[in-house]
């Protein structure tokens, strides 16, 4: 009875673990890395929470190319949101609009 | 009936449209320049039009109306004339009311006879629309003036608050088959037909093109806001507004903060979603902007219509003789638009990169002290030149870089 209750405690840490981990993929509130823009590498100091506010986590100090101003250290009110829609190719890229 | 009778009324039933019944032939002892212009444009008309009203220097009539981008290209490339008879808005004399404000409704005249419209605005880059995509005829001029930011907005019961360039992508390029929730019943999105600049500017920014939208398509932007408000299903509902449509209309709805290609956050037009100072827009953040274009014909160079001209260089901050006894930059930030003085960014197409970009003499602390940018570091000043400035200039009371 003990070892089954053991198991059955365990099994239902494992799924909840699982869900918390499936709700992540979906909703990850943070830059998914430290991105390379024209191989230059922007500063990545790690963010937490779907709206931040103050300095960018990665961002450019001196923009340049149209890459860097649209990612430029800012303290305007920011939203992560890396959803992947459902019919977005294997490498990321987007399908051709139906004819 | 007489015109101010008709205005009473309007005033007191809270009306805001203008009176379109029993239009008087359009007659004013001052000089007129008639202008046909994108809806975006429409308060910008009424807030100049006041203005020029009451300015004592130059008397002159604002006679306008609006219709979408693409066609007043194609007015004024073609130098087709508005047909007679064709209802056009004009702001009230002083006589007529002294006491208007841009808060009430135009009054409506007719054209007497069939005429070329002296100014033509397109709201976004003329190369955007079937017919700017070759060089302008000689005869017409373009000047760049303010920018006009685009938003996609929700209802207020909506919990959305951002949507990135790959959703919109699916959203509006597949409709329900792009399976992007909420925004999945075709239904309930509410956008533009293809000859309006706000469809054609998010067309550029989203890579989908203007006639391979999916949802519900309006002439009109109040009718894509209406559609929002009463929505059946708030949290599916999607639609596409001009940035001052729905600055005036924030009660009862919410911009969507947006992600662009390449971009790692999203972000509003504005500093926060509660501010109106378009801090992202200036400096790049958010991408879905386009400067307004000002057409007027011309000949050997020259305006064939002075005061044509003098209303398009009040509205693209070109110097003007006389100088007006108003603040244009004032008008142009109460009604949602960023004078170029005030840009950090600029493009050459629609949707284009952005490159980094310094005004000849900036206007940005005058335009963050008109929209109170909570993040402004500017400084007021006194006298000319450097005046009591540590560095810079001293403009219009405060301190610019240049």
């Amino acid at each position: 009875m003990k070892s089954a209750f053991s198991i059955l405690t365990l099994a239902s840490a494992l799924l909840i673990a699982g869900l918390a981990a499936g709700c992540g993929d979906d909703h990850d509130t943070t830059p998914k890395d430290g991105p390379t823009i024209d191989g230059r590498v922007a500063t990545d100091a790690g963010i937490d929470g779907a709206t931040v506010d103050g300095p960018d986590a990665s961002c450019f100090d001196n923009p340049q190319t149209n890459d860097e101003i649209i990612n430029a250290c800012t303290t305007a009110q920011k939203i992560y949101k890396d959803t992947t829609p459902p019919l977005t190719l294997p490498d990321g890229g987007l399908p051709p609009l139906l004819p | 009936m007489t015109r101010t009778l008709l205005a009473s009324i309007a005033t007191m039933t809270g009306l805001v449209a203008p009176h379109a019944a029993h239009a008087a032939p359009c007659a004013f002892t001052d000089p007129v320049v008639v202008a046909q212009v994108g809806d975006t444009q429409l308060n910008l008309m009424k807030r100049l039009g006041r203005a020029l009203r009451d300015d004592a220097s130059k008397k002159l009539v604002l006679v306008f109306r609006t219709s979408g981008s693409c066609t007043n290209i194609d007015q004024i490339y073609n130098q087709t004339p508005i047909a007679a008879a064709t209802v056009m808005q004009y702001i009230p004399s002083l006589t007529e009311d002294p006491a208007w404000t841009p808060a009430s409704p135009t009054l409506t005249c007719e054209l007497p006879a069939a005429k070329v419209p002296d100014i033509a605005n397109s709201a976004l880059f003329n190369s955007a629309c079937p017919s700017g995509q070759v060089p302008p005829p000689t005869n017409v001029r373009l000047a760049e003036g303010p920018a006009q930011a685009y938003v996609m907005a929700v209802p207020q019961a909506s919990t959305q608050t951002a949507i990135t360039y790959q959703e919109a992508y699916f959203v509006f390029g597949f409709g329900q088959a792009g399976m992007v929730a909420p925004w999945i019943n075709e239904a309930e999105l509410f956008i533009r037909t293809v000859t309006k600049s706000t469809l054609l500017a998010w067309s550029a920014n989203i890579s989908v093109p203007p006639d391979k939208w999916h949802g519900t398509r309006f002439d009109g932007s109040p009718m894509v806001a209406n559609a929002l408000k009463t929505a059946i299903d708030p949290e599916a509902a999607l639609g596409i507004l001009g940035a001052e449509v729905y600055d005036n209309d924030r009660a009862n709805l919410n911009a969507l903060a947006f992600r662009a290609r390449g971009q790692y956050a999203a972000y509003y037009p504005d500093s926060t979603s509660t501010t109106t100072d378009k801090q992202n827009v200036r400096d790049g953040h958010y991408t879905v902007w386009s400067p307004t274009i000002w057409m007027d014909t011309i000949a050997n160079a020259q305006p064939t219509n002075a005061n044509a001209r003098y209303v398009i260089d009040l509205i693209t901050g070109a110097p003007t003789t006389p100088a007006p006894a108003f603040d244009t930059t004032t008008i142009i930030a109460a009604v949602g638009l960023v004078p170029d003085c005030a840009m950090r960014v600029s493009r050459t197409f629609e949707g284009g990169p952005l490159s980094r970009y310094t005004p000849a003499q900036s206007c940005s602390c005058k335009y963050e002290s008109l929209v109170a940018d909570p993040d402004t570091t500017c400084t007021q000043c006194t006298g000319t030149g450097q005046g009591t400035c540590a560095a810079g200039v001293c403009r219009a009371g405060f301190c610019e870089v240049q």
